[in-house]
């Protein structure tokens, strides 16, 4: 938790590395001052054994001068031996005792010669006797034998004097006399005076020195208990190298001293003797390191002050980029409404305060901003969903059965790319005996296209009723798209007029795809010629392509989506592989067979390629069966025409059309026929009338044509009839007002043949009445 | 089937003209010329009752052949009547309203009850003249 705020955080840094650079600085400081330490003790303790061996040298020599001055002396006044030696007794208390003994005459018979000896007693009284007389004959003593040899002096081995009962040192000189030693001087040397040498050295706290002698054994020691005792063989032998004057021992050998120590030794002259100063080394560096434990305290102090002093400021300095932090939560929980600390500060953090006020304002700008753009977005999203459903719904259901005779069945499926496209399929009865479908591909994609495959829908109804025909209708309709089409847009449309009862069909294209015939053998590319697109030449026209569809034959359009579908290679599906594709379908396929087949196929070659296009597919499937019309052709003569009339009648009986339908179909066509020969030709030329009769399971088809002068009875006038025909002046106008009113439908087109009028007629019993 | 015709005169005021078969533009002409032989045989303000029971068939001729027949009677202070219309007669009938609904009769008694109504008005008409 603690570590979590910055200033903590920063606290703690400063500390260790402060904590670090102290030590590591401490370290280095602590090796060079101990060595400097060392070095300064080195140099005093080396001086302090130099100066206590020669205040010992000091003393022996004072011992051997005294010894050898009385050596020469005695060797000429023998018999004076006695008060010398007292007096020089006398005069140096460093000597315990003095002895001038002679060699006795080789004459063992002889007396032997006086040999007195000088001794101190405790309480200072100088007591002297003769040696000569001693029980043991000295003569044969090694100390006096090994004095002999000794012109120059030497000094003996320590030993301990039973009747003095202290640590005595013999220093022997020879007596020569005429180059012949003839006895000698023996001084006993005390060594008390060596141990108050030792011990009134101005040592340091904790060490000690000893002498040790040329054999190796403690002479004198600050510790009783080791004099006498040899010295340790490490120290020993580190002394007998006679290396440098500082040794370091591990151990000492003072059972009174632990742990390493230093040996400072001094050689002291005239003997072999040498003076050893003994420091431990952890009495060296007690001071350094106390001084260095206060200063590590002191430091480690003042650091924690820093600390602190760090945490305080830290905090105080970040106090406001705290609030920061809780106001930033608030932006993240979208609370844009908060107070920030007021800042009159210029440093970093007074300019991220500004800066986040900035912030924020900002933020609640483009959060409104980004609020107004989803609000926006979601309502396009919804009204292009309403656009959507709306072209939806201008497209007819995907299945139609014709409903009275089941002859023909269609299947349609529309798949946009996005949410609204531009193809289009439709289809209706334009009269009860013809059914209009199409299909079209609007250029562009999206919302354009919609509006203007909805314009084009729409108006394609429209215009169907009076264009009649796939090409007039396709000539209107470019007509009415080409009017304020600025943006240039067009439409490809195929146009299908089928004839429900005979299965004719009358196609004409704007530059649309050819549409493709299944059913009988391999399928069949349609690829009659085609009108310009739609939408962007008011001239042009729109060939005609007939074809009557027979039983089982299936009529397929379809939109470029189909073809241009591209897999992941940018390889196009293609019109091959659309056709191979149909000709898998078995011939007694369902209508939707063909629709699901060419899907699937597409959507297998595609895999998981984005749809680029609309696509759209119509199937027309043609049940009905082969319906021979029935044709009358006549001259425009009144005698033809009823020759023609009872021809009718004949075929209208043996296509058992009710006998009251063919009364008034009689009627109906002498009416019409006898008025075009009268009318029709008024030059006089010879005409021709042609009467198609398609009897039908519901209704009977006529389809009458001539050759005279355009006339169509719908336009004519409705006559007037007063209730009494003989009150009319004018006899006229009554077979037309006839014909049409017995006809259940009467459409009439011209064209090149002529004029044409297409004739219904629904039998009685399905149409309710018998008018 | 052609046009039959057959006249008969009960009475010297009266002729009852059968007419059978198709009325059309063909076989208009025959009962204009029929007529044309027997209406001066009529007295002046005969009656001519036109019996349909055998007429299967009537155009737009044939209504025009009846409107002159109507014509010339009353011209000549006579009536038509059409007795007996079949089904397509009376619907063309219909169609153009060719005759008033009170000269039509469906048989011959509705005709024999309207002549005898019409003979007492003119005997009557002759009392009170």
């Amino acid at each position: 938790m603690v570590l979590r705020s910055i200033a903590s955080r920063m606290a703690l840094w400063v500390l260790a590395g402060s904590t670090l650079v102290l030590a590591t600085i401490g370290a280095l400081l602590l090796s060079l001052t101990r060595a400097q330490v060392l070095q300064h003790t080195h140099h005093e303790a080396a001086a302090l054994a130099a100066s206590a061996g020669s205040e010992i040298q000091a003393r022996i020599d004072r011992v051997a001068i005294s010894a050898q001055m009385l050596a020469t002396i005695i060797a000429t006044r023998q018999d004076n031996a006695e008060p010398l030696l007292r007096d020089t007794l006398q005069a140096n208390h460093d000597m315990d005792g003095l002895a001038a003994v002679f060699r006795p005459s080789s004459n063992p018979v002889d007396t032997p010669p006086y040999s007195p000896f000088v001794s101190r007693a405790d309480n200072g009284a100088l007591a002297s006797r003769d040696l000569s007389r001693d029980g043991r004959p000295y003569w044969n003593s090694n100390w006096f034998l090994g004095g002999l040899s000794c012109s120059a002096g030497c000094w003996q081995r320590p030993f301990l004097s039973l009747s003095r009962q202290r640590q005595l040192i013999n220093y022997s000189v020879a007596i020569s006399h005429e180059g012949h030693p003839v006895g000698i001087i023996n001084a006993d040397v005390t060594l008390d005076w060596l141990h108050q040498i030792l011990g009134h050295l101005d040592k340091p706290e904790g060490a000690y020195a000893f002498v040790l002698d040329s054999d190796g054994n403690y002479l004198a020691h600050d510790n009783p208990t080791l004099v006498g005792k040899r010295g340790a063989p490490a120290l020993l032998e580190v002394l007998a190298s006679d290396q440098a004057e500082s040794v370091r021992l591990p151990v000492a050998q003072n059972a009174q001293v632990h742990g390493a120590v230093w040996v400072y030794s001094a050689p002291i002259e005239g003997t072999r003797w040498r003076l050893g100063l003994v420091v431990p080394e952890a009495q060296i560096y007690a001071g350094v390191r106390r001084i260095f434990l206060w200063s590590l305290l002191l430091g480690m102090l003042a650091l924690l002050g820093v600390a602190l002093i760090t945490l305080l400021t830290v905090r105080r300095t970040m106090a406001p980029l705290g609030m920061l932090a809780d106001r930033a939560e608030h932006v993240a929980r979208g609370e844009l409404d908060f107070e920030l600390p007021s800042t009159s500060r210029h440093d970093e953090v007074g300019r991220l305060t500004q800066s986040f006020d900035q912030m924020r304002h900002e933020l609640a700008l483009h959060l409104q901003d980004l609020a107004r753009v989803a609000r926006e977005k979601q309502r396009l999203a919804s009204e292009l969903e309403i656009a959507h459903q709306i072209q939806i719904g201008l497209l007819p259901s995907e299945h139609y059965l014709d409903a009275v005779c089941a002859y023909f069945e269609l299947h349609a499926a529309l798949r946009p790319a996005r949410a609204v496209g531009g193809d289009l399929y439709s289809y209706f009865m334009l009269d009860p005996e013809r059914f209009f479908v199409m299909v079209g591909d609007v250029s562009d994609k999206g919302i354009p296209a919609a509006l203007f495959m909805a314009q084009t829908i729409t108006l394609a109804k429209a215009l169907a009723p009076r264009a009649q025909t796939p090409r007039n209708l396709l000539r209107l309709l470019n007509l009415e798209l080409c009017r304020g089409n600025d943006s240039c847009m067009f439409v490809t449309l195929l146009c299908g007029l089928l004839d429900t009862g005979n299965g004719s069909l009358e196609l004409a294209s704007a530059g649309h795809e050819p549409p493709i015939l299944c059913g009988h053998g391999a399928p069949r590319l349609l690829d009659f010629i085609t009108g310009a697109v739609l939408g962007l030449y008011e001239d042009s026209d729109y060939p005609e392509h007939h074809l009557r569809l027979r039983q089982g034959e299936t009529l397929l359009m379809y939109t470029d989506g189909i073809t241009e579908a591209s897999d992941h290679h940018q390889q196009m599906y293609g019109i091959e592989r659309t056709v191979e594709c149909l000709a898998q379908v078995p011939p007694a396929a369902p209508t939707a067979g063909y629709i699901e087949r060419l899907l699937g196929d597409v959507d297998r070659f595609v895999a998981d390629a984005a749809q680029a296009d609309d696509i759209t597919l119509l199937a027309l499937t043609w049940h009905g069966a082969a319906q021979a019309d029935a044709e009358v052709c006549v001259a425009s003569r009144l005698a033809d025409v009823f020759t023609g009339l009872d021809r009718c009648e004949h075929l209208l009986q043996k296509a058992n059309v009710p006998s009251s339908l063919r009364g008034d179909m009689r009627l109906v066509l002498e009416e019409l026929m006898v008025n075009t020969i009268e009318y029709g030709y008024p030059d006089g030329g010879a005409g021709q009338i042609r009467v198609l009769l398609q009897p039908r399971p519901d209704a009977v088809m006529v389809e009458l044509i001539d050759d005279g002068i355009a006339f169509d009875p719908l336009q004519s006038v409705y006559p007037s009839l007063p209730g009494d025909l003989a009150d009319r002046e004018q006899i006229g106008g009554l077979g037309i007002h006839l014909a049409r009113t017995v006809t259940s439908e009467m459409r009439y087109t011209r064209d090149a043949h002529g004029n044409h009028l297409l004739l219904r007629f629904i039998y009685p019993n399905q149409n309710g009445s018998s008018s | 089937m052609t046009l039959s015709l057959h006249s008969e005169f009960p009475a010297p005021d009266r002729v009852i003209v059968q007419v059978g078969g198709r009325l059309d533009a063909m076989t208009f002409g025959e009962l204009d010329e029929a007529m044309l032989a027997l209406l001066p045989r009529l007295d002046a303000g005969g009656t001519v009752v036109i019996d349909l029971a055998g007429l299967e068939y009537v155009s737009s001729a044939g209504l025009r052949s009846f409107a002159k027949i109507r014509k010339s009677m009353r011209a000549r202070g006579g009536h038509t009547l059409l007795l007996n219309p079949q089904p397509q007669v009376r619907k063309v009938f219909d169609i153009v309203k060719a005759v008033p609904v009170s000269e039509v009769f469906t048989n011959t008694q509705e005709l024999d009850a309207y002549l005898d109504r019409m003979q007492r008005q003119i005997i009557e008409g002759d009392s009170d003249a």
